[in-house]
């Protein structure tokens, strides 16, 4: 329930702020520098903050004809007002060691002026002043709810900086840096609320009054004032400011503001006359001001100056996610009411892609003649000729529902069903996280504890929502209901480009063959991408996980009996011609950051691994290939290709076994076994393990790789080294 | 006939001593000091002009600004009228605002012809959303009054001057 209200407002919060925070950053960026470019002037004299107030007025009493005031700036800058020999009034840098101008005030350059303005009142004086207070108020409220989105989706407050599942790098960078920036962000939009608070005089005010010193000694002692106590104990590090007496009269005093209170003293015999402290908001005022325009400190300028462009980034990053969720978000419109259709499909998404998959069973369905509905797993009822139900669902967090499935649950156990429905659920979810597809398994369980569900197929969990695996199912489903079903993938328009064919092997004993495939115009792809091919007449996709040699696609493709684009394939011949569609599939690229990468495939899922192989820029990383497959001669048509790596260097260990061989009946997984010595040290040293080939393989491998981690490494498998590309 | 020379070289003795003292007494100014009390009122600082009035009434010239901003000048109404036309530059002669409670000391500098002779000193003063005082502050110049203190009217408690 929360995580959704936190969501929503932290978008509606932005959406309605969004410009004014864009000017406020963008000004903000101008004003950082103007802290570091002050600091950088050279009027800072060395050891000035230690010198004493005393011996300074004595400089200047010899140097000038009177003085008005002596001034610390923020910048540790001396400033002096003095009447000079001349009799003119000035106001300048000193040294106050000599007591000689070094100086004059630098002068706000306009930029700064015209930013200043801006960054605060828009041009609009108290409207502007006003609105700029309340958006650094929503700011600060979007960092809160930021946090508290941080915190949910990384299972609780101890998570909060471990390590982020990177799904997409606007999600990543957004809560990586969110992460860092909170600090200043929250102290940025805190100290700017308040300096707007106090221009419009809604603080309370600071109660001190000045207290007389009630013990001051009546004796009319006259001392010079540079022998006072007080101004000799003083250093210039202590003051803000000091002004001197206005006239001979002994009314006239000193003023002495220093840096928490503020001094009257007498101007003849140097004794405090009375005092004031600074109250709470008089300091909070003066560090709400160094806080937020990084006054006197180049560190925090540019602490700020860095949070400016994150917020830049967050309004980048942010938009464009909200954006992606959007186009995600497939309308549905069904043709059967829910009391007609005979086939229920229930969705629960958090981000709206996994309708995409209902729509495709939907059509599916359609075009059989079937009565469909889809709707949200939150808006489950009575269907009274319903027979079907399918539950698409993903999860949210730690195993929580997502946002449009919260409510089902309850529904479930109270809405009464007239009919007995077959079931089945499919999870969609990354293996990255822990609770993979646990809400499934939460639905599935329920559902399987209702009298009127019986369940049709046991629980389907999808990864990365891969397509190849969802088409697997649905066939498997469709056979289990005795229908046919054809499922074309959600496309956009193809853009599909022209292919030559360049080589293709003969048929080996496994079935299999290579055909090496060049693009007649310029392509950009690497290993681990997908081609998608639409054989002739059929509108039904086809996907083949690329080897990149030279420039060239290399495919491994087993031949089945009735497929229709295996055969069409092998039918082709050199120079032949075929239209395929490129897919990029970043989740299986090459990772380029590694040390160490082992490749574990069998049968056709060596053919990635080809390329990575053969791939000029890999140099520095040690590669290990595993390939299970039938016999050793249908390792033959890969040998070239890996032989070839081998002579290049590329390739450090390769490991085959065979399933069929007289001599050998060894699978992938226990050649792994055999080298646990190599797969543990990869593991513990941050390496990737890369999976491509048949789900039972798959399975199998990573039971292995669970076995060797927990027991050699004693820790459970971390399946941010692992890579998959399986169906 | 002696007479007739009197008056015909009277008008042009007196018209060249005129022009020499005139020359030669390039008008001398005095620098002042000047400090300005403000009463405990809340709120933003007070932007104050301080102005020489010629004994019609009218702005002569600005002495001094308590106020960096120009943005908030024109809240300073009947200054604004005077000044907003001109634009002198005033870079020289600006200072900081004022925060209630508070009190600043200025230099402002003025021709000695002006002293005794019905020319006026006025301190006006307005703060941010709050009231504006055309004469906080106002008082003739004369060689008493530019070394006395006098009580001001809105935000300013009083002001002392005393030359230099």
């Amino acid at each position: 329930m929360t995580i959704s209200i936190w969501r929503y407002s932290h978008l509606t919060l932005a959406i309605s702020s969004s410009i004014f925070i864009l000017l406020a950053t963008l000004t903000g960026i101008v004003l950082a520098f103007e802290p570091v470019s002050n600091q950088l002037k050279p009027y800072a004299v060395k050891n000035a903050d230690t010198f004493s107030l005393s011996k300074t007025i004595e400089n200047l009493k010899s140097e000038y004809d009177d003085i008005i005031s002596i001034e610390m700036d923020k910048n540790d800058f001396v400033i002096a007002t003095v009447f000079t020999n001349e009799g003119k009034n000035e106001t300048f840098y000193i040294n106050p060691f000599t007591a000689k101008k070094i100086g004059n005030l630098i002068e706000k350059a306009p930029i700064f002026k015209f930013a200043t303005n801006l960054h605060r009142s828009l041009f609009l004086k108290s409207t502007g002043r006003a609105i700029i207070g309340f958006i650094s108020f929503l700011l600060l409220l979007m960092a809160i709810t930021g946090v508290l989105l941080i915190i949910k989706r990384q299972g609780g407050k101890k998570h909060f900086f471990s390590k982020i599942i990177k799904e997409g790098s606007n999600q990543y960078y957004h809560i990586i840096i969110g992460r860092y920036a909170l600090i200043p962000l929250i102290i940025i939009t805190i100290s700017g609320v308040y300096l707007s608070l106090e221009k419009f005089s809604l603080l309370p005010s600071d109660k001190n009054v000045h207290i007389s010193n009630k013990e001051i000694s009546t004796e009319a002692s006259k001392l010079n004032m540079t022998d006072f106590d007080l101004f000799k104990s003083i250093t210039l590090n202590d003051i803000e400011c000091v002004e001197f007496p206005f006239s001979n009269d002994v009314e006239d005093y000193f003023v002495l503001k220093l840096k928490d209170k503020e001094l009257y003293v007498n101007q003849y015999n140097g004794e405090v006359i009375s005092q004031k402290k600074d109250g709470f908001v008089t300091l909070a005022s003066s560090y709400s001001m160094i806080l937020h325009t990084g006054q006197g400190t180049i560190i925090w300028a540019i602490v700020l100056l860095l949070t400016c462009f994150s917020i830049l980034f967050f309004m980048f990053s942010g938009f464009s996610m909200t954006f992606d969720r959007r186009k995600n978000r497939i309308k549905i419109k069904n043709k059967f009411s829910k009391d007609a259709a005979e086939y229920i499909i229930l969705v629960g998404s958090e981000t709206g892609s996994t309708f995409g998959f209902a729509k495709v069973l939907y059509n599916a369905l359609i075009a059989q003649g079937k009565s469909v509905f889809v709707s949200e797993l939150n808006t489950y009822s009575s269907y009274k000729k319903a027979a079907h139900l399918v539950v698409f669902t993903s999860t949210y967090g730690d195993g929580e529902a997502p946002a449009n499935a919260r409510y089902f649950e309850k529904l479930v156990r109270t809405i009464p069903q007239k009919n007995k429905l077959q079931y089945s659920v499919v999870g969609f979810g990354s293996l990255n996280y822990k609770s993979f597809c646990k809400y499934a398994i939460i639905v599935d369980a329920l559902l399987q504890s209702h009298q009127k569900f019986i369940p049709n197929l046991s629980l389907r969990k999808i990864n990365n929502q891969s397509f190849i695996a969802f088409k697997n199912w649905v066939d498997f489903w469709s056979k289990s209901k005795g229908l046919n079903l054809e499922i074309e993938k959600p496309e956009k328009i193809s853009h599909s480009k022209l292919f030559k064919v360049i080589n293709k092997s003969k048929i080996n004993s496994d079935h299999s063959f290579l055909i090496e495939l060049e693009p007649t115009q310029k392509t950009h792809f690497a290993s681990g991408d997908l081609l998608s091919i639409y054989p002739k007449n059929t509108h039904t996709e086809r996907l083949y996980s690329i080897g990149k040699i030279g420039n060239n696609v290399l495919l491994s493709i087993k031949k089945h009996e009735f497929g229709i684009c295996s055969n069409y394939l092998n039918q082709l011949k050199e120079n032949d011609m075929l239209f395929a569609d490129i897919k990029q599939n970043k989740a299986f690229h090459f990772p380029t950051s590694a040390k160490e990468v082992v490749m574990i495939s069998n049968g056709t899922g060596i053919a990635p691994f080809l390329g990575m192989i053969n791939n000029e820029n890999h140099n520095h990383i040690k590669t290990y290939l595993f390939w299970g497959g039938r016999t050793k001669e249908s390792y033959q048509m890969y040998s070239k290709h890996i032989d070839k790596a081998f002579y290049n260097k590329k390739l450090s260990g390769i490991y085959l076994s065979f399933s069929n061989e007289e001599n050998q009946k060894k699978y992938v997984q226990n050649a792994l076994a055999e080298n646990e010595e190599l797969i543990s040290r990869v593991l513990k040293n941050k390496g990737v393990i890369m999976i491509c080939g048949s789900i039972t393989m798959r399975n199998g491998v990573l039971e292995t790789l669970e076995n060797i981690s927990s027991s050699k490494l004693n820790i459970p498998l971390n399946m941010n080294q692992i890579k998959t590309d399986c169906y | 006939m002696k007479h007739t020379l009197v008056f015909k070289t009277l008008p042009i003795l007196v018209i060249t001593l005129f022009v020499f003292f005139g020359f030669k007494n390039k008008v001398n100014t005095t620098s002042y000091k000047c400090m300005i009390q403000m009463t405990n009122y809340t709120g933003e600082g007070a932007y104050i002009a301080i102005s020489l009035l010629n004994p019609d009434g009218t702005y002569e010239k600005t002495l001094y600004i308590q106020g960096d901003d120009d943005e908030w000048y024109s809240d300073i109404t009947e200054w604004w009228k005077f000044h907003g036309k001109i634009r002198a530059d005033i870079d020289a002669i600006t200072g900081a605002t004022i925060s209630g409670g508070g009190r600043t000391i200025s230099v402002i500098q003025i021709d000695d012809d002006k002293i005794d002779v019905g020319y006026k000193i006025r301190f006006e003063s307005a703060v941010e959303d709050q009231e504006y005082y055309k004469d906080d502050v106002e008082f003739e110049l004369t060689s008493e009054s530019v070394k006395s203190k006098v009580d001001g009217n809105g935000f300013i408690r009083y002001v002392r001057i005393i030359p230099q």
